[in-house]
């Protein structure tokens, strides 16, 4: 579904993605994990056009997005959400997952009007359903900027998938939550892919990544140095060194 | 004593024409804080595309003539035209990057459309059409003129469009978005080209109102006109709160009044002294204007 070939991006003398190759398959949770620095998050940047490819390819859907800015790969079917959370905080909770849903889910269904100015009796109700995911259908009319960290995690969600995408970007959507909290992101995510979503999922807690991923790719230093099941990935040596260090070679390993 | 209450009622009398004529100020106010909203950067030719939009209007009525409310809407459609214009020439095709790149490619623009006012009408002010300019209608000691009061009204009228459009529409919830979080905006597939391209129309149809209210209230149109509305119009964001649509309506009324009374008691030629003391004890006192801007960005 989602092929990256030789992707790189250098900022300046980094090269913070070097040549990586990737496959995410239809309908599984693909987990991308690494160090700090390790390219994850700029992978993520990269396929959905916030930063320009250096050199190498990204196909979706045998589609060409190499270079196609932000909302023309969202209109593509590619959603994400952030590691540090980008609501529209001065807008409600109801706005900001009816704003997100504007863009391209109507767009076929209905005219200009329609898209600017209104909302279709089935958009708003699409709106509703959304709110009751995300566990906010109470604060609908709440500033997003005032709800607590653990629903503004949930209403990011909930945003990105107003836009009815096929593949889900998260970064580290379980970043500073508890250990129930990510229980029930985990139960989220696992109903997402049962309803036949694709996810690439990068993520530092591994109890996330290790319960609820069908295959890992571990990044080092913007390359790949892994890839395969959650069991495989905790059994390669390569791995262990990544995060650990190798016994050897003191202090290495980290960028 | 009886003399003082003749003053006092003068006085009023000023205050009242001040709020007024105050709109046309809010609705240049409104203009820059909403632009510079989305951008993050100030278009110093807004002003002047207004003024523009009104010159064009009796540009076309003296080849086909119209009444007056014709006249206010080609300026309109005009200010509209030059909105855009302005976009592509000092945003789209200027890199953002660079912060003094696009502000002076506003303060150019606004020159270039100062010399082409001054070079097609050899600097000579234009006479422009009013609606109730010989009404006048009186409460006790006070009358308000006919035309100062359609001026109001209609500028009230464009302000409440505005603000629907703004808070109640998706176009505008989605301008909204990009001014919080342009990133994230895009990624929710809110086009950020097209989504400014717009508040600069929308902006610039604003500005033709409010340049044809101008004309309408002062009853003429000048080169002269384009410099202080400038200055007033950014002197009105910055007290009601850089970006904040509020603000500029509130402190738009406010300098209107503050400007007629000093006229008042001092007459026309030291009012804007007292207008830029009012600035200064606002940037003094309270910096940040009346309201903080709404919509923080990252």
């Amino acid at each position: 579904m989602l092929a990256l070939d030789g992707l790189s991006k250098h900022f300046g003398g980094v090269r913070a993605v070097d040549g990586l190759d990737l496959e995410v398959r239809q309908g599984e949770i693909f987990g991308l994990i690494g160090p700090n620095g390790s390219g994850k998050s700029t992978t993520v940047n990269l396929i959905c056009g916030v930063f320009p490819v250096t050199t190498g390819e990204i196909r979706f859907e045998g589609r060409n997005i190499t270079r196609a800015p932000p909302h023309v790969c969202l209109a593509a079917g590619i959603a994400r959400t952030f590691q540090n959370i980008r609501l529209f905080g001065h807008l409600s909770v109801w706005q900001n997952l009816w704003v997100a849903q504007n863009a391209m889910a109507d767009r076929k269904a209905s005219g200009f009007l329609n898209r600017w100015f209104g909302g279709s009796a089935r958009a708003r109700q699409e709106v509703e359903a959304l709110l009751e995911f995300a566990g906010v259908a109470a604060k609908a009319d709440d500033l997003a900027g005032n709800l607590s960290f653990g629903e503004q995690r949930r209403l990011e969600l909930a945003r990105a998938l107003a836009a009815k995408p096929s593949l889900l970007l998260l970064d580290e959507p379980a970043a500073g939550m508890n250990v129930e909290e990510v229980g029930q992101l985990r139960e989220r995510l696992a109903k997402l892919r049962d309803d036949g979503m694709t996810i690439l999922l990068v993520e530092h807690v591994m109890e996330l990544v290790m319960g609820v991923t069908d295959r890992i790719a571990v990044l080092n230093f913007g390359q790949k140095i892994a890839e395969g099941t959650p069991e495989e990935i905790q059994n390669d040596p390569l791995v262990r060194e990544a995060y650990l260090g190798a016994p050897q070679s003191a202090g290495g390993g980290n960028a | 004593m009886e003399d003082f209450l003749f003053d006092l009622i003068d006085l009023v009398q000023s205050i009242a024409d001040g709020l007024l004529f105050g709109t046309t100020y809010a609705m240049i106010g409104i203009g820059f804080t909403l632009i510079f909203g989305v951008m993050d950067k100030l278009n110093m030719s807004y002003a002047a595309a207004a003024i523009a939009g009104a010159y064009s209007s009796i540009a076309i009525l003296a080849v086909v003539p119209a009444p007056a409310p014709v006249a206010f809407f080609i300026a309109a459609i005009a200010a509209g035209l030059f909105g855009y214009v302005i976009y592509l020439l000092c945003f789209r095709f200027i890199p953002l990057a660079s912060p003094l790149a696009t502000l002076m490619a506003t303060v150019g623009m606004l020159l270039l459309i100062d010399e082409i006012i001054v070079h097609e009408t050899d600097g000579m002010p234009q006479p422009y059409p009013a609606l109730f300019d010989d009404v006048m209608v009186e409460f006790g000691p006070f009358g308000l003129r006919g035309d100062l009061m359609f001026v109001f009204a209609v500028s009230v009228v464009s302000m409440a469009v505005l603000l629907y459009l703004i808070y109640r529409t998706r176009l505008g919830i989605a301008t909204r978005a990009v001014s919080q979080q342009p990133v994230a905006a895009q990624l929710c597939g809110i086009g950020l080209e097209r989504t400014n391209a717009m508040t600069f129309v929308i902006t610039g149809v604003l500005g033709g109102i409010a340049g044809a209210m101008i004309g309408a209230a002062v009853g003429v149109l000048s080169p002269l006109l384009s410099i202080p509305f400038t200055v007033k119009g950014l002197i009105v964001t910055v007290i009601g709160g850089l970006g904040s649509i509020p603000g500029a309506i509130i402190a738009g009324l406010l300098v209107g009044a503050f400007e007629n009374t000093f006229q008042f008691l001092r007459g026309v030629t030291e009012r804007d002294m007292y207008v830029m003391l009012l600035l200064f004890v606002f940037l003094f006192l309270r910096p940040g204007g009346i309201f903080s801007p709404p919509d923080g960005r990252d």
